[in-house]
Formats: C-alpha cells, structure tokens, sequence
C-alpha cells in the first residue's frame, strides 16, 4: 500500500550498541498489537538479532511476543512506532542505510477457514544517525 | 407503472485522500474543511479505524465536536465503514458472540457519531446479519454490507443474503454496491505506475490482454476459478522476467478490477442503500477510462436510486504524480453530467441531501420494484 513511508527520514538515533527509528503504518486503517507480527531491523546490512528487537507504541515498549495477544494496543495511522534493537551506529555525520522489513495481519481478510492476509512490506532509506 | 428517476446524493469517502492524511497533510479537521470548501460533498463517509483515534470508543464529547464540525461545513453524513476484524487473535478467528459484540461497539459508535450507515464486510455471513439486526434497530443504523471485488452481486454468497434480507425483511439490512466490481478495463494509471517502475510494453500489452480475456468470460464462478486467475498473473510476470510484480498484477488484477457486467446489480439493486463510487483515474478527456461511470449511475437514476454515491478513488495507492483532490472533481462531474443525461440530476445542496437520504433509508423493503 504505501511502503515507502515506513522508515521516517531523519529518525534514526544511536542508544550505545543499540539504534532505533520512527516508523509508520504502510496500511490505511489502524491495527492492533495482535496484528503487527514481525520485523527486521538492518543498519548498513547488519541486521540486529531478532530476539533484540523491541517495538514502541503509545509509549510502551513492547516484545514481539508480548504484541501476539496485545488487542488493546493500537497502531493509529497518524502515529509513528519506534523499532529498536542491537545493532551499533555511529552519530558520525556520515550517512547510513537503514532497511526496515514489516509483516502485518490484516484481520478483515479471511483467506481460509482459520486464517487470514498477512502482508510483508519492506522500506530502505539513508539517512544520518543522532545520538540519544 | 413506471419507476420515478432517482435523484443520487453525490459525496466522498475520505478513503480517496489516505495518502494526503497519512502524510499529515491534512488533519481530520483540515480535510472535513477542504472537502466542503471544494465541494465534494455534501455526501461524508469516513472509515473509523482510519480516522478515529481509538476507535470504536467515541466519547460524546469528541462525538459533538465531530458532529458540530460536519454541521458548521455544511456537509451530511452518509457511512461510517466499520471492519469485520475476524482475525484480530492471530492463532484463532472470533466466535460468534466474540464477532456480533465486536460490531456491536461500532455500531455503537456510528449511531454516537451520527452516521445513519455502516458499511460492514462479506466476513459476515447471513446469519451474522440477521443475529445483527436488533443491534441495527436499537441504534437506527443500517447495515449495508459491501459488495466488492472478487465478489459480485449475482455471487452465490451475495444472493445468500439477498435471500436472507429478504426473508427477514428488515429495513436495516442492505448492501453497499463497490463500483470496482464491474469495472471494464485495466486501469490505465495503473499500468502508467507499471511503466515507470520499468515494465516493457510487451509485458504490459500481456496484462491488458490476460485481463481483456477474464473480463470477455465474465466474473469467476467460484474460489477455484478465482485462484486459477490470481496465479495467471503471477505465472506472467514471472515468465516476462519480472516476478516482483506478480503479486501486484494479481491482487489488483483480480481484487480490484472486478469483470461483472452493470446490469449484473439489478439481482440486488432494491437492497442497496448505499454505493461506493470506486474509481481509479482519470483521462485526458476527463473520462474515467476503466470504471462505467457514466452507465453505472443511469442504472442508478432509471432504477430510482435516492441514496448517497462516495465516490472512492483507489488509484491513490500507485498514482504519486497527480492530486486525489482533482481526480474527485473531474470524477464528480461525470457523475453530474451522467445524472444530466439520464434525465435527472445529483443532489449537491445539503438540506435537500439530508431530506432525501432519511426517506430513502426510512422507506421499507423492498423500495424500488
């Protein structure tokens, strides 16, 4: 739908030997916790490990695990989440490639008896990293 | 005894102008705003997942702003598109008490919020809809379900809630007609976004071709067929090289440019009380190339049609070059001058559209013979 808004230009902050960046909802509507299933977050082709990535939204922080049964939560479309894990960058003034991957349910579209769309989006973007 | 012309009331689902929104171009406000100050209505839908911040719970303060906003620009409300979410628990769908609360609170929200409609979705199946109905009545909201692409109005799920409304004979239940569902062509916008994300003209002439051959057989006759063509346009890309934008010629291809004929609505057109104008472009003639504007809203007007069309620009999702605010009025006018020709007209003043909506919803079923 709208994938290459996903990464927000300019959002991408150094925390020590973590990185975090502003994202957005590449959908139309808003989504539950429950539906926001996965990510990748890669800083100049260094992915950070999966079991590092955390998800900030509404001002919680929030394990993929944790976002699984989470339907009080919601991603409005306006708002932007925070995606962080373990993966250094250096606020050096010099640019970085930030690739972010986004899988999402989307709940109205059954697609068989017990299961319904997932989407699997993907935005690259370059920018300079700011220190925390 | 011959049928008395319809009068459709023109409007816009704010669905058309997602990207200026999701931008924060333009906030909810700032978008009522704009659409009055254009004209584009006085018809308003809005989806509430896309424009409510913490939707479906409304509290009525922030319903009487809303509503005071609407009164202030002059517009009137037509649907509120609320979402069956089946599959909110990722490991199981909702059951069916879980389902019927789940739009019980949107419904909710519609009758808070002063919408007399709520588009709701093909997940729900005619027993949901009737289970539905003192939900409906207890708020006065109608619940017009979406007929959209791949679906058709002479599907066999569609004509199982036909049936179904029939029998219940409830006022409150009704169906949205989604124009994409008999579209006539593959738009060429979309094709134009195609050509600058580098496809050839051969493989573009082979879309245009595959597309030309579904529609000449009509809609699929079941899921089956359905998947056979979903994966036709994936098997194309793929032997042109371009496999990446398989799943994009087959989603759209399928999901989106729905090949039913216009008259294929009469199966279901007494129980349609509300439409979405879905289009997806507009041409250098003014013209909307692959949507039947023009036929659609004379079935439309000669089969005495008095409820709201939003017209429900889709070309958004490919077409970053041109502005969504005059796609809607170019598409507008054809609807007017479609209205014209047919021998009637669209209303525009908002008295008279408020007038007109409650009749034309207030009346019992079937309205029209």
């Amino acid at each position: 739908m709208i994938p290459d808004r996903i990464i927000e230009q300019g959002t991408l902050t150094a925390h020590g030997s973590r990185s975090s960046v502003e994202v957005r909802i590449p959908w139309y509507r808003a989504l539950p916790g429950s539906c926001i299933a996965g990510a990748k977050l890669s800083i100049d082709g260094i992915p950070a490990a999966p079991e590092t990535l955390r998800w900030e939204m509404n001002g919680t922080e929030f394990t993929f695990e944790e976002l699984r049964d989470n339907t009080a939560e919601w991603w409005f479309p306006l708002d932007s989440a925070v995606l962080s894990g373990e993966v250094p960058v250096a606020a050096d003034g010099g640019d970085h490639t930030v690739d972010v991957d986004l899988t999402l349910y989307i709940p109205y579209i059954v697609i068989s008896d017990n299961e319904v769309l997932h989407i699997e989006e993907h935005d690259t973007k370059t920018m300079k990293a700011v220190n925390a | 005894m011959t049928e008395p012309l319809g009068t459709p009331i023109q409007g816009v689902t704010l669905y058309s102008f997602t990207r200026a929104s999701h931008q924060r171009e333009y906030d909810l406000e700032a978008l009522i705003r704009k659409v009055a100050a254009e004209g584009y209505g006085p018809g308003l839908e809005i989806i509430g997942f896309s424009s409510f911040r913490g939707f479906p719970e409304i509290d009525d303060s922030f319903a009487g702003w809303f509503k005071d906003l609407v009164a202030e620009t002059g517009l009137v409300q037509t649907s509120l598109a609320v979402n069956a979410d089946i599959g909110i628990h990722r490991d199981r769908l909702l059951n069916q008490d879980e389902l019927i609360e789940y739009m019980r609170r949107q419904i909710k929200a519609a009758a808070t919020l002063g919408f007399p409609i709520a588009r709701v979705q093909i997940s729900l199946t005619p027993d949901s809809m009737e289970q539905l109905v003192p939900i409906a009545e207890e708020y006065d909201v109608t619940l017009a379900l979406e007929v959209h692409a791949d679906q058709y109005a002479s599907h066999p799920r569609i004509l199982a809630l036909r049936d179904r409304y029939e029998q219940v004979g409830s006022r409150h239940l009704a169906f949205t007609m989604d124009w994409g569902a008999t579209v006539t062509g593959f738009a060429p916008s979309l094709l134009e976004a195609y050509r600058r994300r580098g496809a050839s003209e051969d493989l573009l002439a082979a879309v245009v071709e595959l597309w030309n051959g579904y529609y000449a057989e009509g809609p699929p006759a079941n899921q089956q067929v359905h998947g056979q063509r979903f994966g036709s346009f994936i098997g194309l890309a793929a032997r042109n090289g371009r496999p990446e934008l398989g799943i994009d010629f087959a989603i759209n291809g399928t999901g989106l440019f729905g090949p039913a004929r216009v008259e294929d609505w009469l199966e279901i057109l007494p129980w349609v009380r509300h439409v979405h104008g879905k289009f997806f472009g507009i041409d250098e003639n003014h013209e909307e190339p692959s949507v039947p504007v023009r036929e659609l809203v004379a079935l439309l007007v000669e089969n005495g049609y008095n409820g709201a069309i939003s017209s429900e620009y889709e070309g958004w999702h490919w077409n970053h070059w041109q502005s969504p605010f005059d796609i809607i009025r170019d598409e507008q006018a054809v609807q007017r001058s479609a209205a014209a020709n047919a021998g009637s007209r669209m209303i525009t003043d908002r008295a008279e559209a408020a007038r007109v909506l409650a009749a034309h919803l207030a009346a019992p079923v079937p309205h029209l013979t």
